[in-house]
């Protein structure tokens, strides 16, 4: 068993006049191909005006984790960060990071954007942007 | 087995393991493809472009082909039609390149329709910037003129290029017909179990191994069965076991389509036996194992993955429980064994069958007539019988699948 925080961002794309994010961070225990447990999931809306860069995302990322009381690698995908080398990522956060490689961290990454957009769907309607 | 010798050109300054395991893998690949590698040759300079290797060692390379009376030479560097041809002149031998010897084991391992379209379509995107110059090199003694040389250069490529298009339509509108194979082979009672893995980590060994093993049923079925699938019981319950090309590493992005329709087999099954090569270094093996979790993602259908972990006679005990330390999330099930010395092949076996498709057990009571008779033997062919008392009526306990205790569901006795 394997403790990870497995990290989605929704809503990096213009609407309007800002960027209307949600990012949810998901705390399980895996084994190699499987999630085993749920421990806690911590969700954060972000807004800004301009397009988030690579350090904003760690930002964000950092931010929303810090919600969550488990220990565990950051689990993130390669697009999230632009796609740019693990060891360069890794330097940015301040915690243990990685990108996705077995099948139950992919599960986890999964498991998290479905929370990040259903939540930011939510907050889109109740905020009435289309 | 066809006799053949394999080249390979390195860069100067190359990595020297890496160089190994490149050759290693070719090797792996010539076999795959039925043939025995007779002699092997290893260049380091930069390409040449009459011949890839060196003028020399070209001629040396046909005394030795002509020595070992090999039928075929294969070079592990992609090869110009030029250099084809210059060096099947000075050897007197068919030579191929590394590509054209994968898709030759992908076009005999093609089963299915789509897979075989797709190997096509991969030989004809591979033969097209080749087109004009094997035009040229065949119609060398011609000369150009009205509706000469360059006629039929173009009409060549422009026939390729209309197989291309043709082949692609027909890919949109045909979808996958294997689900029907898995469906029958279900009914005939076989779980399946598809080995899997990169070329070179002692998949085709450990198949041998299983099935030698294995107690080997009926041969009636063989003729619904490609030569890399045999069937085999572990305690009683039947298995159709699956070896598979492997993955290949450095693949051109137009063969990975090819590459994908080969592994219809892998996501066919209801388990996959993962193997990996231990001997290598951690940062590969970690990659490797990486990749073939991104090739099994979303793929098959929840499939339970055993890994077997191979080579371990080539390592001492506390590196090995390193390497396992250090790949473990990435393995699933893990299982040590070794195919070349037999260590673990028990566990192993053992292991497949606590994570074969689950079976039900039932105790039932048949009427003693000539009916029951016929189905008792039928239930012997279905499932496995653990216990038969005749008296007044046929007692059994039996375990078989889902499908099976439902049909003998009204004899069941019950427990209470």
């Amino acid at each position: 068993m394997f403790p990870i925080i497995a990290v989605d961002i929704s809503g990096r794309h213009r609407i309007g006049q800002g960027y209307y994010m949600v990012c949810a961070a998901v705390a399980v225990d895996v084994s190699a191909s499987h999630i085993e447990s749920v421990s806690q999931i911590a969700i954060k809306p972000f807004l800004t005006a301009s397009p988030p860069g690579v350090a904003d995302v760690v930002s964000i990322i950092e931010t929303t984790v810090a919600e969550i009381k488990y220990p565990g690698t950051i689990i993130v995908e390669h697009g999230d960060l632009y796609n740019q080398p693990e060891w360069l990522s890794q330097k940015m956060f301040s915690r243990e990071f990685k990108y996705q490689e077995s099948l139950s961290e992919r599960l986890a990454i999964e498991f998290a954007h479905h929370v990040s957009l259903s939540s930011r769907n939510l907050l889109m309607k109740e905020l009435a942007i289309d | 087995m066809r006799k053949a010798i394999v080249v390979q050109r390195n860069d100067p300054n190359a990595d020297e393991a890496e160089n190994e395991r490149k050759l290693a893998e070719l090797k792996e690949l010539a076999h795959a493809s039925d043939y025995t590698v007779v002699g092997s040759m290893v260049q380091s300079r930069y390409p040449d472009r009459k011949y890839q290797v060196g003028r020399g060692k070209v001629e040396e390379l046909a005394e030795l082909v002509e020595a070992l009376e090999a039928e075929k030479v294969i070079f592990n560097n992609q090869l110009s039609t030029t250099q084809i041809y210059n060096i099947s002149e000075t050897c007197k031998c068919e030579v191929m390149d590394r590509f054209q010897l994968i898709l030759e084991i992908f076009a005999a391992r093609a089963t299915t329709r789509r897979a075989k379209l797709q190997v096509e379509l991969a030989k004809l995107q591979y033969e097209l910037p080749k087109a004009k110059s094997i035009v040229s090199l065949l119609k060398k003694e011609e000369r150009p003129g009205f509706m000469g040389l360059g006629g039929y250069e173009d009409s060549y490529e422009q026939d390729i290029k209309k197989r291309i298009v043709r082949i692609r339509t027909e890919l949109m509108h045909s979808c996958k017909g294997s689900e029907s194979l898995r469906t029958f082979r279900h009914e005939r009672g076989f779980s399946l179990v598809a080995l899997a893995g990169y070329t070179n980590a002692g998949k085709s060994t450990l198949f041998q191994l299983l099935v030698k093993e294995g107690t080997i049923v009926e041969d009636m079925l063989f003729t619904t069965l490609s030569p890399t699938t045999r069937s085999l019981t572990i305690n009683q319950r039947k298995v159709l076991l699956t070896d598979t090309v492997g993955f290949i590493e450095d693949l051109p992005h137009w063969m990975v389509d090819a590459f994908r329709s080969t592994l219809d087999e892998i996501f066919l099954a209801d388990m996959i036996l993962l193997v990996v090569d231990m001997s290598d270094p951690v940062d590969v093996i970690r990659q490797k194992l990486a990749v073939s979790h991104d090739i099994f993602w979303k793929r098959t259908g929840g499939a339970t993955i055993v890994t077997a972990l191979n080579k371990t006679d080539l390592l001492p005990d506390e590196q090995l429980q390193e390497k396992l330390d250090a790949i473990s999330y990435l393995a699933p099930n893990p299982v040590m064994i070794s195919a070349v010395s037999g260590q673990g092949i028990d566990e192993l076996k053992q292991l497949l069958y606590k994570k074969l498709p689950k079976w039900e057990h039932s105790h039932i009571s048949i009427p003693m007539s000539e009916e029951g008779m016929s189905m008792v033997s039928w239930l012997y062919d279905e499932g496995i019988v653990h216990s038969i008392e005749y008296g007044d009526s046929i007692i059994m306990e039996i375990e078989a699948r889902n499908e099976i205790i439902q049909k003998v569901k009204q004899f069941e006795i019950s427990s209470e």
